[in-house]
């Protein structure tokens, strides 16, 4: 039997909590979750249930088979080798269409098509960004073979990889500094990892033949103009880099196409000769029709957007060079197809089941897609293959609701089908519509962990207040400051025909503020992980006489680390638009096609921001501190260094002491008044000092992905309480796990204290009482939550919804969990994948229940 | 000497596709594992030799 939610006495009545659904009754609490899965059709169960997953669990591939590829390396050495002595740029469009020659992969079943390795089950790897990344797998059980000719590739990108480029700018300390992922996540010039988001509507809408006639047309101007009478050298001799760029982005936008219809000739051939089922040979067909016509032209049905659209992420996650995320406003992006294929069936047409469907197919192609990430950061992400969020919902550019059946469609997608990836953000305006809200609740109850739900009014002006800085005067209007995304789990960016964000000295890479508390109490030297000088000399903890000693101690540190990863993107960003340009995505930038300037170089509309994680438990010790040793005075600082140099070993009434102190999550004035001061003057207040490549401020995004476990274990001691090595606090504003003890809308009350405006986003996880949201109150409960945290102006919110007994379960028998899926921070993972230090770490948080005190805040009627 | 023109994986790319070149094919395979059936297509010229290839099969002669 499943366990019922208690009776509330509410407003003079005894409130009982029925399951919404009677039968659930019947359903055992521990395995709840593998009752839910309902695969749309037959296809998608079988997709499913053969799916190449790529999920990594402490850092291991979970799958057998998974293994680098080396034709990728192969194909862009040999290009890089051959073009010697021409433009950069030409150089890099010559090496991705040398890429686009490689093999191609179809797999039985599939409606959308298209892979970025040479095998389904491999990944293929970049030394032209990080050849450190790419030794990683060579001394691997995943290396790729014949791993000396990777060996040898590898080492001929040392000086000529991104990597090789930036590192000469900075001193051996600094990079060992960084390297450590101690106080900073090493930068990205060193891991390869990237952040982007595609202007998928030029291709949808243009197709690629458009774009290269407008490259064309404009090398043409350049040209005329460039022989006109009267030579100006400063106007003209710009044009020659422009010149090459169109030319850059006519020889990808070609590849491109030969590429895609290569796709389409193959599905032809299969058809023709190999299948034999004679629906599977129409599907073939129909496909190779697709193929040949898309991203080549503009797309008219709803198969032609997605499959253009996957054709897109391939080449700018995947092929061209490696980036995480799946950054778009999926149902603004293919509604217009929807309408022409569901609603008026004049192209493609099919019912709204089929479009549920095809949101299904993509998701498992989403699954099984596999990303040439480092060992440290398939870490990050245990249980999950990489960070894939793709944006729902919100309002539409003249301000009515974004919500339509396409959105209707990817949520049902997304209850049906029960995939870890990708994940979904709803952007919550009171203007969005009920049944759309209902289908966003019925994902949450489910126990998915997502969609994470953001503040559109707070996220839309955002993007105004980033466009104030664009260095071309053409940041975000009003219209388009409407049109965002997450670029990957918490930041908004822009998407749209132009001024996206394509690379990562915009956003993405993180800062550790627990590790920086810890060095800052001594002396900025790490003692319990690197045993090196982290940071600058502030001063031994016997020095801090006051506690504003402290707090200037903490912001040099913190500036300390700030700057350097700052700098670190940004020179990134330097040698990238020298060595690493991307003709492909510049060719579906109107701003790169208008002005002829590379997607790498050109930055219109600022988007900076950076990552600080595990900041509560900086913000928790710094509070502890203040209590018990400056206000109280009933420890001195040298306790307290004796105390974390001893891991509270023979300090124990101390460490209750301070693991007792006021915590974050509670509506304690204390402690919320303090860390309201942390997040604001320090976290985004130094943050904001600095300027980015990209003219603006760079300010915090809070969160945690995985890395407030890895980072955890990482950081020493601190003076919340808690011991050496356990887990930091799992998001960018929630509680530490467990130490919010008065209910939800305490949680929410903290939280909104913080002004969200001087925060770029902050991760809030919560995890809800699994009875309550599956009862006949569960809707109503969550709109009324949902309802007050729009009004109290918190940037975001995300649940779990999954009991402790399902959990224990899974970890007896991880077997029979396969679709157990829980929110560890801006991903979802399977939980059986997750490491067991994790999965402890998750059955930690809070279940929060609801009380009377709960409904009468948000003014529940029941 | 075995080529690939020879094998019956073989595909002569069309001369009207964008990729076309004189003698140039498709080395379409199929091939299967626990997970299931895919196909996979790489560019080969007709004149390769295909002596030392695994997936060589000659084409049926008709």
């Amino acid at each position: 039997m499943a366990k019922r939610a208690e009776n509330v006495q509410y407003r003079g009545k005894v409130v009982e909590f029925p399951f919404d659904n009677p039968a659930e009754e019947n359903v055992p609490d521990e395995s709840l979750h593998e009752h839910l899965a309902r695969p749309t059709t037959e296809r998608t169960k079988r997709l499913k249930a053969r799916c190449r997953w790529k999920h990594a669990a402490a850092g291991e591939f979970v799958e057998d088979n998974v293994k680098g590829g080396i034709e990728r390396m192969r194909l862009i050495t040999e290009a890089h080798k051959q073009s010697d002595g021409k433009p950069e740029i030409i150089r890099r469009a010559l090496g991705l269409a040398n890429i686009l020659t490689g093999t191609i992969v179809l797999q039985e079943d599939e409606l959308i098509v298209g892979y970025h390795a040479e095998n389904p089950n491999w990944i293929p790897l970049y030394p032209e960004l990080s050849y450190m990344a790419v030794q990683d797998y060579i001394q691997s059980k995943y290396a790729p073979q014949p791993v000396e000719e990777a060996k040898e590739i590898n080492n001929y990108w040392t000086k000529h990889s991104l990597q090789g480029h930036c590192q000469p700018y900075f001193t051996q300390e600094e990079l060992s500094q960084m390297y450590q992922v101690s106080t900073m996540e090493a930068p990205s010039f060193a891991s390869g990892y990237n952040s982007i988001v595609p202007p998928y509507e030029t291709v949808l809408e243009d197709g690629l033949l458009k774009r290269i006639e407008l490259a064309e047309q404009h090398i043409r101007e350049a040209r005329t103009q460039i022989a006109a009478p009267y030579w100006n050298a400063d106007e003209r001799l710009q044009l020659l880099s422009k010149i090459d760029c169109w030319e850059a982005m006519i020889i990808a936008d070609k590849a491109v196409i030969s590429w895609a219809r290569r796709h389409a000739r193959m599905c032809k051939l299969v058809a023709e000769h190999f299948e034999t089922d004679a629906q599977r040979k129409e599907e073939l067909l129909m496909i190779a029709d697709i193929c040949q016509r898309v991203p080549a032209e503009p797309c008219k049905g709803l198969r032609d957007g997605m499959q253009a659209k996957w054709f897109t992420y391939l080449l700018c996650h995947a092929i061209d060079r490696y980036a995480s995320g799946y950054a778009h406003k999926e149902d603004k992006l293919l509604f217009p197809y929807y309408q022409i294929s569901v609603t008026e069936k004049s192209f493609q047409p099919m019912t709204h089941q089929d479009a549920v469907e095809l949101v299904e197919c993509e998701r498992l192609k989403v699954s099984e897609h596999g990303a040439g990430k480092s060992r440290g950061y398939r870490e990050i992400f245990p249980g999950s293959n990489d960070l894939f969020i793709l944006t729902v919902g919100g309002l539409n550019s003249d301000g009515t609701d974004g919500c339509n059946d396409m959105t209707d469609a990817i949520l049902e997608a997304a209850r049906n089908i029960r995939t870890t990836e990708p994940s979904i953000v709803f952007r919550w305006h009171p203007k969005g519509r009920a049944q759309t809200k209902k289908l966003v609740f019925e994902c949450v109850r489910d126990g998915l962990g997502y969609p994470s739900i953001k503040h559109d009014g707070i996220g839309t002006a955002q993007m105004m207040y980033y466009g104030r800085f664009s260095k071309n005067n053409n940041g975000a209007t009003p219209e388009e400051a409407h049109d965002w995304a997450n670029v990957l789990c918490m930041s908004p960016g822009l998407v749209g025909r132009r001024k996206t964000q394509k690379t990562r000295s915009e956003g993405g890479g993180s800062i550790f503020p627990a590790k920086i508390m810890e060095i800052t109490l001594n002396n900025g030297y790490d003692w319990s992980y690197s045993d090196m000088q982290l940071g600058p000399k502030t001063g031994e903890i016997s020095e801090f006489k006051t506690f504003e000693d402290l707090w200037e101690a903490y912001r040099a540190q913190y500036q300390y680390g700030m700057s350097m990863v700052i700098r670190a993107k940004d020179i990134s960003r330097h040698f990238e638009a020298r060595f690493l340009q991307m003709p492909f995505v510049s060719s579906i930038d109107d701003g790169c096609m208008e002005l002829g300037i590379d997607a790498m170089e050109l930055s219109e509309q600022p988007n900076g921001w950076h990552n600080p994680i595990t900041t509560i438990v900086a913000a928790n010790s710094l509070v502890a501190i203040k209590k018990l040793i400056y206000d109280e005075k009933k420890y001195t600082l040298e306790q307290l260094d004796d105390a974390l140099h001893s891991n509270w070993e023979g300090f124990e009434t101390m460490q209750r002491d301070f693991a007792n102190a006021p915590k974050w999550g509670n509506d304690d004035d204390y402690a919320d008044e303090l860390i309201k001061r942390f997040y604001e003057d320090i976290i985004s207040g130094e943050m904001r000092k600095i300027t980015n490549y990209s003219g603006g401020p760079v300010m915090p995004t809070g969160q945690a992905v995985g890395l407030y476990m890895e980072v955890g274990s990482r950081t020493g001691p601190t003076p919340d309480g808690r011991y050496g090595g356990a887990v930091a606090d799992d998001g960018g504003i929630s509680p530490y796990m467990g130490t919010d003890k008065k209910g939800p809308t305490a949680v929410l009350k903290s939280v909104s204290k913080i002004d969200a405006s001087t925060q770029k986003a902050n991760l809030l996880n919560q995890r809800l009482s699994v009875p309550i949201m599956r009862s006949k109150h569960g809707l109503t409960i969550w709109l009324a939550y949902m309802k007050t945290w729009y009004e109290l102006n918190i940037d975001h919110v995300q649940f779990n919804v999954i009991s402790t007994e399902e959990m224990k379960a899974a970890q007896k028998e991880p077997e029979k969990h396969g679709d157990l899926i829980v929110r560890v921070s801006g991903f979802s993972a399977r939980f059986v994948d997750i490491s067991t230090y994790g999965q402890n770490s998750i059955m930690a948080r809070t279940e929060q229940t609801f009380g009377a005190e709960d409904y009468e805040f948000l003014g529940v009627n029941l | 000497m075995a080529i690939c023109a020879e094998c019956k994986s073989f595909f002569s790319v069309p001369d009207n596709a964008d990729d076309y070149e004189p003698g140039k094919g498709d080395c379409l395979i199929e091939e299967k594992d626990e997970k299931g059936k895919y196909w996979l297509s790489k560019a080969t010229m007709g004149d390769s030799v295909a002596e030392q290839c695994k997936n060589f099969k000659p084409k049926k002669v008709s």
